[in-house]
């Protein structure tokens, strides 16, 4: 019993590292309190999106990507609230399927230009926007994980997104999620930014490692803007702008 | 039989870096020796090296959690390649 406590103060500082373990402690203990309290630390992810498949050979071409659009009757298998959805689709995001034989296997959706977070009070806005995307909701179907699903589904949208001229996809991941960092590590990100945010009912405190740094906001129509640049990608990133010359 | 389970052992061992022995029934996934991506890659593997054809539907749970589920699979392909 008492070794069971302990293993859960010291798990989060076993998987996380000290300072996220004692952050992730403090969500929990806050939100305990209330569900109008909250700490959430995000990390904003770049991936390049390479020239070449992530995977070869036959499995490559295993799985198939369409676009699901609206009143398709995939969104009837998709999670989120029908209302969310929609309003997804009335911003210009886009929502492509992977599909084997025929099935669904996993989903994920792409906003263009900017995307407004949905748990935070700010958007994201894409600093080249000619050549990225935010990628959000990746969803793969439980019968799919651990198989095919992700990796299948990434290589697909990676096509399609190369095809269109677009070189980055920006992510935002919970700090938590370990699965997911691990999965992202494989596609070769960088971190852009680290944001921080805590809410206590309609006051919103949010502090990022990008301009402007600092937010405070009391409703919600109030919300920072964040622009995400690819540069963390260093020498790629600055390659690819000397070819087309416009190495800023 | 136990050949084919010893350089499944040998080749996640090598590839995946993970140095203690693995049993044959351990829960690969859930201990974190393999994820989506080391999947696709044994998979690539295990068609090379057994020479088998598998398909995308065979890249499950079930097929890949452990040393004695892959080779549950490699015996099913060669004999319904027989």
């Amino acid at each position: 019993m008492l070794s069971d406590q302990i293993q859960r103060v010291i798990g989060p500082f076993k998987e996380f590292g000290g300072f996220a373990g004692t952050l992730y402690i403090l969500d929990r203990l806050l939100s305990s309190l209330s569900p109008q309290l909250r700490l959430q630390f995000y990390e904003m992810m770049v991936q390049p999106i390479p020239d070449q498949p992530i995977i070869g050979g036959r499995f490559a071409n295993s799985i198939d990507i369409r676009r699901i659009e609206p009143g398709a009757p995939e969104i009837e298998l998709m999670p989120a609230r029908k209302d969310i959805i929609m309003s997804r689709f009335a911003q210009g995001a886009i929502c492509l399927g992977g599909y084997t034989k025929g099935h669904l296997i996993g989903y994920i959706w792409l906003s263009f230009n900017s995307y407004e977070e949905d748990e935070i009070r700010c958007t994201y806005v894409l600093e080249d926007h000619a050549h990225s995307v935010f990628d959000f909701d990746l969803y793969i179907l439980p019968e799919h994980r651990m198989g095919i699903g992700f990796i299948g589904l990434w290589n697909g949208t990676n096509k399609y997104l190369r095809e269109q001229g677009i070189r980055y996809t920006f992510s935002r991941l919970t700090r938590y999620n370990t699965p997911s960092r691990k999965s992202h590590a494989h596609l070769g990100w960088k971190c852009v930014a680290r944001v921080f945010s805590l809410k206590m009912w309609c006051l919103e405190i949010i502090i990022a490692g990008i301009f402007p740094y600092f937010s405070i906001s009391f409703n919600r129509n109030s919300r920072v803007q964040l622009t995400l640049s690819p540069r963390a990608l260093g020498f790629q990133h600055e390659q690819h702008y000397r070819q087309r010359g416009t190495l800023k | 039989m136990s050949n084919d389970i010893d350089r499944l052992r040998e080749y996640i061992r090598t590839e995946m870096d993970y140095p203690d022995h693995i049993e044959a029934d351990v829960d690969l996934l859930k201990g974190d020796i393999l994820d989506s991506f080391s999947i696709v890659q044994l998979a690539v593997w295990i068609e090379e090296t057994f020479n088998l054809e598998l398909e995308a539907e065979d890249l499950v749970r079930d097929n890949l959690y452990s040393l004695d589920s892959m080779l549950n699979m490699i015996n099913n392909k060669r004999a319904s390649a027989n």
